[in-house]
């Protein structure tokens, strides 16, 4: 998932340190207005929890095996930005001591794992956590969102790769990304509802607070609702997740990559639409039936994103009956808090 | 399962010529150079040829085993081929050149960047790094967190290190190793732990004045 050095264009690379180290300097701000003297500690420590959790190794199948990336699960402990500016510091340590991931695609990695693997990953997890409520609302919403921040990062990153590598090779990109990462996202989601699970079992008040219960007590800073920045990140995350397993079926129509290319556009990458708005012309040209593999391909993109959702809800549910079982009536940790 | 990494972290405990020069100057130096790599268009080789030499100097300069480095890269070599291979198309069209050439120079300017961004980590120690990027303006904030999660990140690699061997004294292995369950609540009872521990540490900084400024006497 690090992107490396060199692979994605330079320009795209510029446009996403600037991004990046607007994002990330906007995080630390919020952070520490709510965390204040406390925050480098606790950021500190939460940065060193995901990088030595990462360690350790899951095994999938004969001679793989995966990690945990938690994104999805320091937003859920801390907080959205709090979440993003853990994901920061692990992707520093990890570029400038260990050469994971390159120094100039820190600014596209940051966006992809941090803004849109935490933030947005949070923006999902929210009102899934609303809605469902109590622990189980927590569990389901906290695996959703791991689920979709995988997603939404490969597809982020198959859009930054793609931009230097020409639009001819996008499909091709996507496809890939999204069909590893569809995988991935799965033992995203297991891993991260086990941890999270285990936390409600022990010490469900670690969780960060709901926005409601904590209104009254701290009227003038909510702490986790995430402001319009994060939605407008949401916004374009959440159309991204559309659009990668939609595309697939609308690249015959020709603006089923403009619309990608206009959301993307207006965000890390204000300066260079005509990047990807301007081979559209030719864009039609006969390659997507030309390809005889590619409609396979699309079928098992959408494929793999329904399978990918539906085993993760079903996963999620399972394994969220563990509090109907052993607390008398779940809905009260979180109800009584404010 | 490795804890092994870690030691990275502690840094070049060298004394070459490389090792004494200010952090500043070798951060600043190793991304220009990784921006001017970035920056020579596909198929100039002459330039990538003189990034090499320069480079090479480097290396010997550095005292770092030149093997060792490039094992290293070797390691990356799965991934980085596959985006290259995955995006030379495209390239190959705008520029001209074949793609097995695109894919070559993408990987010859991938190892460039990667061996120089190792070279400095071979050569700064990790908190030189910090007081070096702190120096050049990056926000204090963001300093102290990666400090204090340099500290951190030992810690927790000696309590999971812990945690693995007691749990290998107590249980028998299956074939399978650990399963997913056993995995992710040793990952919950090292957050719980991790928490718990920046609550005391914390309460200890607090009853010793912490007001939340990093004062560092060296650099």
């Amino acid at each position: 998932m690090h992107i490396p050095d060199i692979l994605i264009d330079s320009r795209v690379a510029m446009a996403t340190t600037v991004v990046g180290a607007a994002g990330l300097a906007y995080g630390l701000r919020r952070v520490e207005r709510r965390h204040g003297e406390r925050t480098t500690s606790l950021m500190g420590m939460m940065a060193a929890f995901v990088f030595a959790a990462q360690m350790v190794n899951f095994p999938v199948g004969p001679g793989v095996s995966g990690h945990l990336l938690g994104g999805v699960l320091s937003a859920v402990i801390l907080g959205p930005w709090a979440g993003a500016v853990v994901i920061a510091a692990v992707l520093i340590v990890q570029c400038l001591v260990f050469q994971d991931g390159g120094v100039t695609a820190l600014g596209a990695n940051f966006l992809n794992m941090g803004l849109i693997g935490s933030v947005c990953g949070y923006v999902i997890y929210a009102p899934i956590r609303k809605a469902i409520g109590g622990p189980r609302g927590i569990l389901v919403g906290s695996m959703v969102a791991a689920w979709f921040s995988v997603l939404l990062a490969a597809g982020a990153f198959s859009i930054e790769l793609a931009i230097g590598g020409g639009q001819h090779d996008f499909m091709r990109i996507l496809t890939w990304m999204a069909l590893v990462h569809a995988v991935i996202g799965v033992g995203e989601a297991l891993i991260t509802g086990l941890v999270v699970r285990f936390v409600l079992l022990t010490r469900p008040e670690l969780i960060e607070e709901e926005e409601q219960s904590t209104d009254a007590e701290h009227s003038t800073e909510p702490s986790g609702r995430p402001g319009w920045l994060a939605t407008l990140i949401a916004g374009v995350g959440i159309s991204l997740a559309v659009a990668v397993f939609v595309s697939p079926f609308a690249y015959d129509a020709p603006d089923g990559l403009e619309y990608v290319g206009e959301k993307f556009g207006f965000l890390p990458d204000e300066s260079h639409p005509p990047m990807i708005s301007s081979p559209m012309p030719d864009y039609q040209a006969p390659l997507p039936v030309s390809i005889p593999g590619l409609d396979a391909a699309k079928v098992a993109t959408a494929g793999a994103g329904l399978a990918g959702t539906l085993i993760v809800f079903a996963l999620a549910w399972s394994m969220s009956r563990a509090f109907s079982r052993s607390a008398p009536k779940p809905g009260g940790t979180a109800a009584h808090v404010g | 399962m490795s804890v092994d990494g870690f030691g990275s972290l502690e840094g070049a405990r060298g004394n070459g010529p490389l090792h004494r020069l200010d952090a500043r100057i070798k951060l600043v130096s190793a991304v220009a150079f990784v921006v001017a790599v970035a920056a020579v268009p596909l198929g100039s080789w002459r330039a990538l040829g003189v990034l090499t030499l320069i480079l090479a100097g480097l290396i010997v300069l550095s005292g770092a085993s030149p093997l060792r480095l490039l094992a290293r890269w070797l390691g990356f070599l799965l991934l980085v081929g596959f985006l290259a291979a995955l995006t030379a198309g495209g390239r190959a069209t705008a520029t001209g050149l074949s793609w097995g050439m695109v894919v070559l120079n993408l990987l010859l300017k991938n190892s460039l960047a990667f061996l120089m961004m190792m070279v400095l980590a071979e050569v700064t120690p990790w908190n030189k790094l910090l007081g070096g990027m702190r120096r050049l303006g990056a926000p204090p904030i963001l300093i102290a967190t990666l400090g204090f999660m340099q500290r951190y990140i030992f810690v927790l690699g000696d309590e999971l290190s812990r945690m693995l061997t007691a749990r290998r004294a107590r249980s028998f292995r299956g074939r399978g190793g650990l399963g997913f369950g056993a995995l992710s609540s040793l990952i919950g009872v090292l957050l719980l732990r991790a928490m718990e521990r920046e609550e005391r540490v914390h309460a200890a900084m607090t009853a010793r004045g912490w007001d939340g400024t990093m004062r560092a006497l060296d650099d």
